[in-house]
Order: structure tokens, then C-alpha cells, then sequence
């Protein structure tokens, strides 16, 4: 097929004009002609009348065909009739309301969770820095007197068996040992008594 | 009642381009109601995106036709069955012809009807739309070249059929 045949074969189409649509079809399309949208108002600004930005208008309020509904079983096909362009507004608000919210609350929701997950961290973090701060602050322990004691609580001696056969001795001593913290400055004392166990081994032959 | 301007514009408008819009309704929708649905709503969305009275773009409404048929086809897929037993056959002639064009336009509808949609589509924007490449793939959404070499594969596949039926 060269251009000369394209072409002519185009042309040929071309004489074809579509159909007309239906005259009902005609004139319900020049029903929906777009209405002109509302001029803004002549009265300046600052009058105390508050203008509304149109932000939340519901469009055109003229309404839009409704499809055939299709009913099981049903014997012809029959077109509802429109609704009452209230009606149709009503239901254009809704809708709107409901897609918003379709979208809103998960994306509410996600926002939520992002926030506790990068609020917590931060509170958490901000909470050991305070308690490091408080203790950081308070004066450090000045001790001007310190007392070691050691306390003889009871000594005994145990005799045991090597798995050799031979006996052994232990010298076996039970202590106490303190330690005291004066600070005068601040009128503090503080005792540290800890108990400790001495065991030493004695051998008979040396006894 | 006399016109106001804008609304004879509208009529003019409408005169002038709603029978390619149901052409192309009609390509897209599997009954002639479907098609009908199609150009009503597609002509009211692209009105009211339009921020002024001026009648939208043909480009815009093809494109919109073209979605919601989609979107009915999706909806319609499961009860297709169904409709599809209770549909009658298309009988309303696309073209609008004299006596003598009348067996012509019968025999184009016929071979249009066996051509493939992606070449179908192009071949009715551009023929009967008026569009060009560049708008037949904003609308359809392919690029131009595309739309341009369809547009010369589907007119050799349309040729073929008309042949063979004349034949």
C-alpha cells in the first residue's frame, strides 16, 4: 500500500461522517452545559462580609445521568430516572466525605505511629540525660576521717585428708573488717562492715 | 426563549463533536446504552474540569470516554455473562450516510468491527476524531510515533478486510 493508496483510501473514510447521536441522547448533553462559575463579588474586601473561598463547594449542582440499573430476571432493560438535583448534591457530599476519609484515616493513623516512634526515642534519651545531669550535680562525698577496723569474730582449727592419705590442718580465722567515712562538712558517716574468712593450711610435719 | 451565547456555543459544540464522541463510545462499550452512558458522563467530567464555561477539548472527553470504559469493563466482567446473554446485538449504524454510502458505511462498520481495538481506536481519533498523533496518545497513552505507525498498520489491516469482503 504506497502513500498514493493511503491516502485515497483515507479520503474514502473521511466521507464517512459519524452518526448523530439520539435526539434524547442531543438533549440531555445540552441539559449538562457547565454553568458559569460564580464571579467574585463586586464589594471590596474589609466590609465585614466574609466570602467563602468555594474550597468546599460541591461543584455543579446539575444533575448527572444515572445508569440503567441492571435487575436480575428483569424483562427489559429499563432506565431509572434521575435523581433530584438536591438529591444528587447530597450524594456528591457524601462521596466526597467518604473518600476523604478512605484516605485520612489510615494516613492519620500511620502519622500517629511515626510520631510515638520518634517522640519516645528522643523523651527516653532526654529522661538518662536528666537523671546524669542530677547526679552530676550533687557534691561529691568529702571525706576528712576514715577509720579501718578489723575484728576478730572467731578462730578454729579443721583437720582434713588429703586424697593421698595425708592430713592437713587449717588454721581457720573469721574477721570483721569495717571501714568508717567521716565527713564533717556535711555531718556524714559511713560504715562498711564486711565479713571475710581466713583459711591457711598447716602441715602436721611442720606442726 | 432566546439562547444565551454560551449556550448556543454549547449546542455548536455539541452538534459538532458529540457524534464523534459516540463513535468512539460505541467502539469502547460492549451495548449501545453502555456507549451512551459513556459520552454523557465523560462530556460532564470534562466540562467541569474545564475552570471556565468553555466547552472542554475534544481530546479531553476521548480520554475520559475511553477510562470509564475501562472502568465499566472492569465492573462489568462480573456479570458479564449475564449481560452478555441478555445483550441484543448492536444494530444502530455508526455512520451517518445517504442511500448511496449506506452499503459502504455497512461494510467499513463491518471491517471496523473485526479490526484489532489498539488499531480501531487510533484509526477512529484520527479519522473521525481529528485529532493528531501527539493528542491520540495523550489520549490513549502511548507516544505519538506509536499512535502513527498503528494509524498506518491499522489503515493496511482495514484495507485487507474491505477487500476481502468486496471480494
Amino acid at each position: 500500500m504506497n502513500d498514493g493508496d493511503h491516502e485515497q483510501f483515507e479520503a474514502e473514510l473521511r466521507k464517512l461522517a459519524p452518526a448523530r447521536p439520539p435526539a434524547e441522547l442531543m438533549a440531555k448533553l445540552a441539559a449538562a452545559r457547565p454553568h458559569a462559575r460564580p464571579q467574585p463579588s463586586s464589594v471590596p474586601t474589609g466590609f465585614g462580609l466574609r466570602q467563602s473561598s468555594g474550597a468546599f463547594g460541591l461543584g455543579r449542582a446539575d444533575g448527572k445521568r444515572q445508569r440503567a440499573g441492571v435487575v436480575e430476571d428483569a424483562a427489559a432493560p429499563t432506565r431509572s430516572a434521575p435523581l433530584p438535583v438536591s438529591q444528587l448534591a447530597t450524594i456528591n457530599y457524601q462521596l466526597t466525605w467518604r473518600l476523604l476519609l478512605r484516605w485520612l484515616a489510615p494516613t492519620a493513623a500511620v502519622a500517629a505511629a511515626v510520631a510515638v516512634l520518634v517522640w519516645w526515642p528522643s523523651r527516653h534519651d532526654q529522661r538518662q540525660n536528666g537523671n546524669q545531669g542530677s547526679a552530676a550535680a550533687q557534691p561529691a562525698l568529702k571525706a576528712d576521717n576514715v577509720e579501718f577496723d578489723q575484728k576478730l569474730v572467731a578462730a578454729f582449727d579443721a583437720v582434713a585428708r588429703l586424697p593421698s592419705g595425708q592430713p592437713v590442718r587449717f588454721r581457720c580465722r573469721e574477721w570483721a573488717d569495717a571501714v568508717v567515712l567521716h565527713d564533717s562538712a556535711s555531718g556524714i558517716v559511713v560504715e562498711q562492715r564486711t565479713p571475710r574468712l581466713e583459711v591457711v593450711p598447716v602441715s602436721f610435719e611442720t606442726y | 426563549m432566546d439562547e444565551s451565547p454560551q449556550q448556543a456555543d454549547w449546542r455548536r459544540w455539541l452538534e459538532e463533536h458529540a457524534p464523534k464522541f459516540l463513535l468512539f463510545a460505541r467502539q469502547q462499550a460492549r451495548s449501545e446504552a453502555d456507549a451512551q452512558d459513556l459520552v454523557q458522563e465523560a462530556v460532564m467530567e470534562a466540562s467541569q474540569r474545564q475552570n471556565d464555561d468553555r466547552p472542554p477539548p475534544p481530546a479531553l472527553v476521548f480520554a475520559t470516554v475511553r477510562r470509564r470504559a475501562i472502568d465499566l469493563a472492569r465492573r462489568e466482567d462480573r456479570r458479564a455473562g449475564r449481560e452478555l446473554a441478555a445483550m441484543a446485538p448492536a444494530s444502530e449504524c455508526w455512520f451517518d450516510t445517504s442511500v448511496e454510502e449506506h452499503e459502504l458505511s455497512q461494510l467499513i462498520q463491518s471491517a471496523m468491527s473485526r479490526l484489532p481495538d489498539m488499531y480501531r481506536e487510533v484509526i477512529t481519533l484520527k479519522v473521525w476524531g481529528g485529532l493528531t498523533f501527539p493528542a491520540i496518545g495523550d489520549t490513549l497513552g502511548i507516544p505519538a510515533n506509536t499512535a502513527a505507525s498503528r494509524y498506518r498498520y491499522g489503515l493496511q489491516e482495514l484495507r485487507r478486510i474491505t477487500k476481502e469482503v468486496l471480494a
